[in-house]
């Protein structure tokens, strides 16, 4: 690569040839203010506010543009003579004529010190910068924008000004937009947790929340420009560590394991059957989930806890048992929600002077400390009422004093029913298991109770392992439990793992059955119906193998053979028919 | 049409042609430009080939409708060869009698021979007529003798002979260096080197490459290439094959605009007839060489004159121009090396290959050579295009060939170069402007300054003057022409032509143009000069192109030698020239004579009076359209200040007397 | 504002076939393309926009943006007597202004429009190069030179009479 020594403002410097002033000038730190300048497209010097003075040090001088003159040896550039700056000043004055102030074009007049525009200002918001028909074109690849007329009527339209086809709807252009002309304009019903949100262009790249494990953004394939034009990749020219891979694909990989954990955890109840509560109806009514990101000083509000309309609430009413303990859907006990219950009402208090009431069935506050908690709780002023809340209604069809939200209940301590008006309402949602916790645990062949959780070799004494050799379970999905206990259940089954991993040899059952490679077909039934996947096929030699540390002797395969060629150990035909003629003698 | 597989082909045929030719046949040649149709040569025409065939003269008359004459003033045109008897304004009706009195009695129609307008002499010769005989045609020549859409003529009168040179005597270097030694410049109106764009392009490392015609003449009142293409097309098509040569192209365009269907009719069979010949396409005589020419319209932008947004154009796209820091012939169409060139840059390259670089270099003056084709219009009495060499005064086209300015007017100004460049030349020596010249701050009271006018016309020597060449439209004005409102066109022409790009043309151009409007107007302020100034150096520096950086040339010029006419806007509220509507009022002076030849054209019905008596404009009713004044033989119809028409009628009222002869009192 | 109805949407596409067809879909023939277009149909409809943009592969943004840039072309019907004013400088020199105003007056529409029975329309073009004639006006591929208010009375009279088939000029080979 060709260099060339140039100098701007007197500054002398070495750079590619035929790159451009803009860039040398931001590596030496010196920044010319741009309009219609984007770094990843081709510059289109239309605002012509990036002008500098370029001459040969001979007597040549001209005005260029810095975002686009390719530089040369010998080139010297001065980015703020006078004659520079009332260039810059004057095309600015008499851009604003024609626009309206925004923010950016007031930014501008500042910096170049305009208190007043010369000619007045005038009231369109699109000041023709076409960085929106550029990424479009260049980036995107869409094609749907482009300008249209011509001189001073000139515009930036779809064609005939209708919804086109075109557009992919990626939100590029009302992200680069300078000014705001164009926003995004939501045209499906989404509910949101709250509203207040901005809807912006649906980011491909994000990081779920900042607090992420591993801590690194990821593409969503659906929002991507890429994967709907094959253009943009952005992301890939600017990431520095050549991380970002396009053609990346699923891979599927065979691992030989010893031992499986599986810990796939819970899923949260969705309470929007319960009708009688509204939740995705009534504003404010939200999950015990949606309240703890609120709380997050990583989530949407900072910290703080809003309602909808984000002002602060001033009466909170925490339902219990929303799920669980319930009949018509979940009859155990999460276990969890008690406790974080009373974390809630605390920090509630903390953060604000709102009114906790909270609706409980009983509380189940039996490790440690926990009890002394709900002491303080009680303390702290929160009330306690025990009893299921029937209805919320909204206020609006009931008179009411405070509050918007009425909640409807017994309270069986006074044995008195009350309306307490409230301005948000957290349903603590029960603890249940993945949707596809029954599918899994085919795979490893292991089951669920009826609970949905999966059921461990025996409850008392064997929590960890199934009834499946090296199969374990660890944390929530074997049963609700909360972070200690997950932590607990976690090193047992690595232990457990561990134990049988660290054996160099292992005690087997006597008892297992055995395949007669002489006798054996290469039919395959027996495989499937093994219930500990103890049988293997081998295809070099076209026979089915028993692994004997899985067998447990059950004599599944034995029976179903068709041609006789497994037989169990101590269970031979002979051992059985010579143990019933013991009996008949 | 017979193939020719080679160059010595094409000259036995000229050969043949030439002997062939009867130099003493009766030729009558008819000017068939659009000009002279729009006046109506086609049924002048009619009525001649009718006439003649009635006469059974078809065998000996031979009837050439030809390309545009130049004398577009008094067309339509009839030309009798061989003896080259000029007959002018000719309708349909004097067919009959050109034919009978001289075409067969050899004797001449007095009344439609060319009578100069200043010495009142008649002339009965073309070539001896001031507007012919003071120009120099290398380039038109041709244009009055043949058919444009007849190749054959073309080649009996020479065409093809430099094609044929480029082929066989010279290799494409040497026909690079005949090209820079002949000094020839771009006459699109910037005026850079022939042979330097060439040199340029020739050494690009590219297998393909370009060749374009710009002939999107998109300059109001610049009608040469027009009337290049239309009369004779084939030596443009000639000098691009030869610049394909050159460089090593085998692809050209010619970028005609849309509004001229003639051209681009007369071009098309041109290119037809040179294919079929072997002159243009494949195997070009049998050397091997290829090379086509399409044709490509415009849509009607005049910004697409400027070569990066006519690249623009021919890609599909809209004509954006883009910054010239990257050459386009380097990298031009399709990002590949392109030379753009002028039609009459095109047609200057024959003749330089054929004549040789030598005679070329012997026109013109030091620094630039050969001639230059201008279309002469506006407020002149031979409107016409005319070729002078470079070096020639702009007195002596003005006056000598252009004949001054009609009905004894006074000459103000003549604008050079099209509203994108338009700088105005005028008669410095004018007390007037010397006065302007003076408020403006350019000289002192008592400097005296060389009338522009006596500049010779040459590229650098009107740019060292403050003005420039252009592309060769020459727009004359008269007194009757308010400066402020030229200005103010040709911003108005350029706001509708920019394309909206950069800041400064869009929006600059048009705050310009309405504090422009303002003044003429009478809503102007003496800060609004300091802003057109300020505004005006700010456009010319920063603008993309040059239609942006030319535009406030006009403004700029009439600023400075017209400022006395800005200040009569602002401060006097008045139009000395008497245009800008809202500053005049249309008054009937005693000059009157009761013709009642106003009454008729006025919208409102605003004039009073009776047949014979004095007429009278109602001031309230009028809406300065300006109908009566241009109905009004008599002079009588003033356009005076808005508060002056009352006082001039009121005054005409007391000093009018009749026209009609006086009653004589009987005494008794 | 009358519109001229596009007959069966298989007529639409057999004309625009038959015109991309003779180009040979070059992209460089966009804009003649186009033009043919309009001088068909008297103005570009969009669903000739359309199939051309299906036809010759090139986003609707573009051929979009490319009919509004053009001053020759218009999405709305012209009248059937289309008026041209030259507003060159030679013409605005020999006052064309005022023959704009006449024309304007007369038929109550401003330069751009047409009436409301689609007989007339005005428009202005920057120099037909016949510049010895001016004030310049076209109408119907006639030229009318050196015209004054009171000749375009005479124009209008000529332009109102029912029309005889004149002989077409060729078309462009």
């Amino acid at each position: 690569m060709e260099k060339v020594k140039i100098k701007i403002d007197g500054t002398p410097l070495e750079v590619e040839k035929d790159s451009y002033i803009l860039q040398a000038a931001e590596s030496i730190g010196i920044s010319i203010p741009t309009l219609c300048y984007y770094p990843h497209m081709t510059p289109y010097a239309a605002c012509r506010i990036c002008c500098v003075e370029a001459r040969d040090g001979k007597g040549w001088s001209k005005i260029v543009t810095a975002c686009n003159y390719p530089v040369w040896e010998g080139l010297e550039v001065y980015t703020y003579t006078p004659r520079v700056v009332n260039a810059r000043r004057t095309n600015l004055q008499m851009l604003m004529r024609s626009c309206s102030p925004s923010p950016i074009l007031r930014k501008l007049a500042e910096e170049f010190g305009i208190e007043k525009p010369r000619w007045g200002t005038g009231d369109y918001t699109c000041i023709l910068c076409g960085l929106c028909v550029r990424v479009c074109d260049e980036v995107v690849g869409a094609h749907a924008l482009s300008f249209v007329n011509r001189g001073f009527e000139r515009d930036v339209a779809t064609p005939f000004n209708l919804e086109t086809e075109s557009c992919i709807l990626c939100g590029a252009c009302a992200k680069i937009c300078p000014t705001d002309h164009i926003k995004m304009e939501d045209i499906e019903e989404r509910v949101l947790s709250h509203r207040e949100l901005n809807l912006g262009p649906n980011a491909a790249i994000t990081i779920p929340t900042r607090q992420a494990v591993p801590n690194v953004p990821r593409i969503h394939r659906d929002n991507c420009i890429h994967f709907k034009t094959g253009g943009c990749m952005v992301c890939a020219d600017v990431c520095e560590k050549d991380c970002i891979n396009f053609n990346d694909t699923d891979k599927v990989e065979e691992l030989d394991v010893g031992a499986i954990i599986m810990a796939t955890g819970f899923n949260s109840f969705d309470p929007t059957p319960l009708k009688q509560y509204g939740y995705g109806k009534y504003p404010n009514v939200i999950s015990a989930e949606e309240f703890e990101q609120m709380n997050n000083a990583a989530g949407p509000t900072g910290g703080k806890i809003l309602m909808e309309n984000g002002e602060e609430p001033k009466t909170i009413a925490i339902f219990h048992c929303v799920g669980s303990r319930d009949k018509n859907y979940h009859e155990y006990c999460s276990r969890v929600c008690c406790m974080y219950a009373l974390k809630f009402s605390h920090l509630v208090v903390e953060k604000t002077d709102a009114e906790v009431y909270q609706l409980y069935i009983d509380m189940r506050t039996y490790g440690k400390g926990y009890e002394e908690f709900y002491q303080r709780i009680l303390d702290e002023g929160v009330n306690v009422i025990r009893g299921k809340a029937a209805e919320i209604i909204p206020a609006s069809k009931h008179r009411s004093k405070e509050g918007d939200l009425l909640v409807q209940c017994e309270d069986t301590l006074i044995g008195k029913f009350r309306e307490i008006p409230v301005d948000m309402v957290v349903l603590c949602t029960a603890l249940e298991s993945q949707k596809e916790a029954k599918e899994t645990g085919r795979i490893f062949n292991i089951s669920t109770g009826a609970d949905g959780w999966y059921i461990e070799a025996h409850p008392k004494l064997a929590p960890v392992s199934t009834t499946t050799d090296g199969v374990f379970l660890a944390g929530a999905c074997q049963g609700a439990k909360d972070i200690p206990d997950s932590v607990a259940q976690g090193g047992a089954a690595a232990t457990q793992a561990l134990k049988l991993l660290s054996q160099g040899e292992i005690f087997m059952d006597a008892a297992y059955a055995e395949i007669d490679e002489k006798y054996c077909s290469g039919c395959k039934i027996c495989n499937d119906l093994c219930p500990y996947t103890a049988i293997d096929f081998d295809d070099e030699n076209n026979v089915s193998v028993i692994n004997s540390a899985l067998c447990k002797a059950c004599g599944t395969c034995v029976a179903a053979c068709p041609v006789g060629a497994i037989t169990a150990r101590h269970f031979t035909d002979d051992q059985i028919y010579a143990q019933i003629e013991g009996i008949l003698s | 049409m017979k193939r020719l597989q080679s160059p010595d082909e094409l000259l036995q045929l000229q050969q043949k042609y030439k002997k062939n030719r009867d130099e003493r046949k009766t030729t009558i040649s008819v000017c068939a430009g659009t000009g002279c149709i729009a006046c109506g040569c086609e049924k002048v025409i009619t009525a001649l080939k009718e006439k003649i065939k009635k006469e059974k003269l078809d065998k000996v008359v031979e009837i050439k409708t030809t390309g545009c004459h130049g004398f577009c003033e008094r067309g339509p045109l009839v030309v009798i060869q061989p003896d080259g008897i000029f007959y002018q304004k000719v309708n349909e009706k004097n067919i009959a009698m050109i034919v009978e009195k001289t075409i067969m009695n050899g004797q001449l129609v007095k009344n439609l021979l060319y009578r100069d307008p200043t010495t009142k002499v008649v002339i009965e010769k073309e070539k001896d007529i001031p507007f012919y005989k003071n120009q120099k045609r290398i380039i038109f020549n041709k244009n009055g003798l043949m058919d444009p859409t007849s190749i054959d003529d073309y080649i009996t009168l020479g065409g093809y002979k430099a094609l044929a040179k480029s082929l066989t005597e010279l290799k494409p270097d040497e026909i690079l260096e005949e090209v820079k030694k002949s000094g020839l410049r771009g006459r699109g109106g910037g005026g850079f080197p022939t042979g330097r764009k060439w040199e340029t392009c020739k050494k690009a490392k590219n297998d393909t490459k370009y060749i374009i015609c710009n002939a999107d003449e998109g300059d109001p009142g610049a009608f040469m290439d027009r009337s290049i293409l239309e009369g004779n097309p084939h030596q443009v098509i000639e000098g691009m094959i030869i610049g394909a040569i050159t460089i090593g192209s085998d692809q050209g365009f010619v970028y005609v605009r849309h509004e001229y269907p003639l051209a681009v009719k007369n071009l098309s069979i041109a290119l037809k007839a040179a294919r079929e010949m072997g002159l243009l396409g494949e195997n070009i005589l049998g050397s091997g060489f290829n090379f086509d020419i399409e044709i490509s319209r415009g849509g009607g932008a005049f910004v697409c004159g400027e070569s990066t947004a006519l690249m623009a154009s021919l890609e599909g796209k809209v004509g954006e121009p883009r910054a010239k820091y990257i050459h386009t012939v380097e990298f031009g169409l399709w990002d590949k090396p392109t030379i753009l060139n002028n039609v009459e840059t095109w047609a200057n390259v024959p003749v330089i290959i054929d004549k040789g670089s030598d005679w070329y270099s012997s026109i013109g003056t030091e620094k630039s050579k050969g001639t230059k084709v201008f279309a002469l219009t506006g407020k002149i009495n031979n409107t016409g295009l005319v070729e002078v060499p470079m070096g020639i005064t702009l007195r002596e086209i003005l006056y000598d060939i252009g004949g001054g300015v009609p009905g004894g007017k006074k000459f103000k100004a003549v604008q050079t170069g099209g509203p994108s460049g338009g700088t105005l030349v005028v008669e410095t020596a004018d007390k007037d402007v010397h006065q302007s010249l003076v408020e403006h701050g350019d000289i002192q009271d008592d400097e005296n300054i060389k009338s522009l006018l006596d500049l010779p016309v040459d590229f650098d020597e009107l740019i060292k003057a403050g003005s420039m060449m252009g592309s060769g439209g020459m727009i004359v004005m008269d007194q009757d022409s308010c400066m402020v409102d030229v200005a103010k066109y040709f911003l108005n022409f350029l706001m509708e032509e920019s394309c909206g790009k950069c800041i400064p043309c869009r929006e600059g151009v048009k705050t310009m143009w309405h504090i422009l409007d303002r003044i003429t107007k009478g809503e102007g302020k003496m800060e609004d000069l300091e802003s057109l100034e300020d505004l005006s150096q700010v456009i010319i520096d920063t603008s993309l192109c040059q239609l942006g950086g030319s535009a406030p040339n006009p403004v700029l010029s009439t600023l400075r030698y017209f400022h006395n006419e800005y200040l009569a806007h602002i401060e006097d509220k008045r139009c000395p020239a008497g245009v800008c509507k809202e500053l005049v009022a249309h008054a009937i002076d005693e000059t009157c004579n009761g013709c009642h030849a106003c009454v008729k054209p006025c919208p409102t019905d605003a004039i009073i009076g009776k047949p014979k008596e004095l007429h009278r404009i109602d001031q309230d009713k009028c809406i300065q359209c300006g109908a009566c004044y241009q109905v009004c033989k008599f002079d009588a119809i003033k356009r005076v200040r808005t508060d002056e028409g009352d006082a001039v009628q009121v005054k005409a009222k007391q000093l009018w007397q009749s026209h009609s002869p006086k009653k004589t009192e009987v005494v008794m | 504002m009358t519109t001229i109805k596009v007959e069966k949407s298989y007529d639409v596409k057999d004309a625009i076939d038959k015109i991309i067809k003779k180009y040979n879909y070059k992209p460089t023939a966009l804009i003649m393309i186009m033009q043919d277009v309009q001088s068909h149909y008297k103005y570009l409809p969009k669903e000739a926009l359309e199939l051309i943009s299906k036809k010759m592969k090139l986003p609707m943004a573009q051929i979009y943006g490319v009919a509004t840039f053009y001053k020759t072309f218009s999405l709305e019907p012209k009248g059937k007597n289309h008026i041209c004013v030259c507003t060159g400088t030679a013409c605005h020199v020999r006052q064309a202004s005022i023959i704009i105003d006449k024309l304007e007056r007369d038929l109550n529409i401003s330069v751009g429009e047409t009436t409301e029975d689609g007989e007339f329309s005005i428009e202005t073009v920057n120099c037909l190069g016949a510049c010895a004639l001016g004030p310049l006006v076209t109408a119907n591929e006639e030229y009318y030179g050196n015209m004054t208010v009171a000749k375009i009375d005479k124009m209008m009279e000529d332009l109102k009479k029912p029309k005889v088939n004149k002989v077409k000029r060729e078309e462009v080979v």
